[in-house]
């Protein structure tokens, strides 16, 4: 059995560092079903309804820098001083000390997320995993699940506190901040994640709303109207991903991978 | 070993396989274009033609979108079932090609649609035809990656909704021969003059 996968992964075109790292089933991040459900869109049109989420499959938890310089090690076009401008501005990790190091000062980051990632990066590191970005519809339902492991008076209320910290110098670890129902880790209070459709955040609902030149930008923006208005969390994470361009690289804006269920 | 493992290991091996062999897909010419290889020292380093996603044509012909190389590209993003903006956009475009005149052949005009699903390359030739767009009009159809990573690259916003329809920001981009984009302009009926005089620009630039 075991000759014939290795015929099955050479013929793959694989090559060998990729290889070692499918034998060593360890590495592999854990990945959570996360039920099918209903999303209702932050901004929603007049006819907009809920969206349908089918149920998906979910990293347990974000990418860290160690994972993330195994893909690099692997692809060459993605290390620091190769990656295009274009894919990845001039932050891109910028937390490391070269291309292959993320650098013995950083010690205690290797374990946790890696950030000042591009939305490209982001996307090609799920790619070479054989999986892909959650979309925002996806990551919203995910996150909205209730913390099962620590106390908090609302999911809101426990954000809010977490956006009003300052940064702290060195980024936690990964599994540092709660597990939610789905047992998914950290999806509020370590870092903002990218997501596939970040892109897709169409006005910004406030006074200036419904004017004609709203009109003429946006196809759909004739009746634009905010589903929860106390959900001040929601907004900002809109507002952020609104804000993002697929280059960005950023402190604390990270991702983990989803992948669908056939 | 369960086969249901080996199964996906199979899979990962022809995806590897997969990618080796779109490498060689290029070299596919559509519409007698000749097909330019993305060659990374002469490109340069914004150009959008390092996106290497393979596309199809209205004619369902294979496209990257370094077959572009060599002309300037006007660049609009859409879906041919949306009533309001769409054919707007479109209609735009055809006003800037048309007040080209003479020099419209040597620029390529480009519709992307958001419909991955909907818009299959015969419907695309359909719209093409019903809107009276020649032969110097490219209308792709991609897969969601590559939709979503080309409008990532030309900040064009959009957003499907439950009933399958698109909420889409209306931008006409420029590119200029090498795929580098040059110019960009928001709003339906917008006044392009500034657009037009990029364009006549960048077809006199070698």
């Amino acid at each position: 059995m075991k000759y014939i996968l290795t015929i099955l992964l050479l013929t793959g075109c694989f090559d060998v560092s990729n290889a070692q790292q499918k034998k060593t089933v360890s590495f592999e991040k854990k990945m959570l079903k996360i039920p099918a459900g209903n999303y209702k869109p932050f901004f929603v049109t007049k006819s907009n309804k809920p969206i349908k989420v089918a149920a998906f499959k979910m990293d347990e938890s974000a990418v860290t820098n160690t994972e993330f310089l195994l893909f690099v090690t692997a692809n060459p076009n993605w290390r620091k001083s190769k990656v295009n401008r274009l894919f990845a501005d001039s932050n891109y990790l910028g937390d490391w000390e070269s291309d292959l190091a993320i650098g013995e000062k950083n010690i205690n980051i290797y374990n946790s997320p890696v950030v000042h990632v591009s939305w490209f990066a982001a996307q090609a590191y799920c790619k070479w995993k054989n999986k892909r970005l959650p979309t925002v519809a996806e990551w919203e339902l995910a996150g909205n699940a209730a913390p099962k492991n620590i106390k908090y008076t609302s999911l809101t209320e426990y954000i809010l506190g977490w956006y009003k910290k300052p940064n702290l110098p060195v980024l936690p670890n990964i599994k540092t901040t709660y597990q939610n129902v789905y047992g998914l880790y950290d999806m509020h209070g370590l870092i903002w994640e990218w997501t596939f459709n970040f892109n897709s955040f169409i006005s910004s609902g406030d006074s200036r709303g419904n004017t004609e030149d709203e009109l003429k930008a946006f196809c759909a923006a004739g009746a634009i109207n905010v589903v929860d208005k106390t959900d001040y969390a929601g907004f900002l994470r809109f507002s952020y991903r609104g804000s993002l361009k697929g280059n960005y690289c950023i402190a604390n804006l990270g991702f983990r991978c989803a992948k669908t269920i056939e | 070993m369960t086969k249901y493992n080996i199964g996906i290991l199979l899979i990962l091996s022809l995806v590897g396989c997969m990618q080796s062999s779109n490498k060689t897909e290029k070299k596919i010419t559509a519409s007698g274009r000749q097909a330019v290889l993305p060659d990374k020292d002469s490109m340069p380093a914004e150009s959008i033609f390092h996106l290497t996603d393979s596309f199809q044509t209205q004619e369902n012909i294979p496209f990257t979108l370094s077959m572009l190389k060599g002309k300037p590209t006007v660049v609009g993003m859409i879906f041919t079932h949306c009533t309001y903006a769409c054919p707007r956009l479109t209609a735009d475009i055809k006003n800037i090609a048309d007040s080209l005149k003479g020099e419209k052949e040597k620029v390529n005009f480009l519709l992307v649609s958001f419909d991955t699903k909907r818009d299959t390359p015969d419907r695309l030739n359909k719209f093409a035809e019903e809107n009276g767009l020649n032969k110097n009009w490219i209308l792709l159809h991609g897969s969601e990656d590559a939709v979503r990573t080309l409008s990532v690259l030309l900040n064009v916003q959009f957003e499907k909704d439950a009933e399958g329809n698109f909420s889409h920001s209306n931008l006409v981009s420029v590119l200029d021969k090498n795929g580098v984009l040059q110019y960009q302009k928001e709003g339906l009926e917008a006044e392009h003059i500034v657009t037009i005089s990029t364009i006549h620009k960048l077809i006199q630039q070698r």
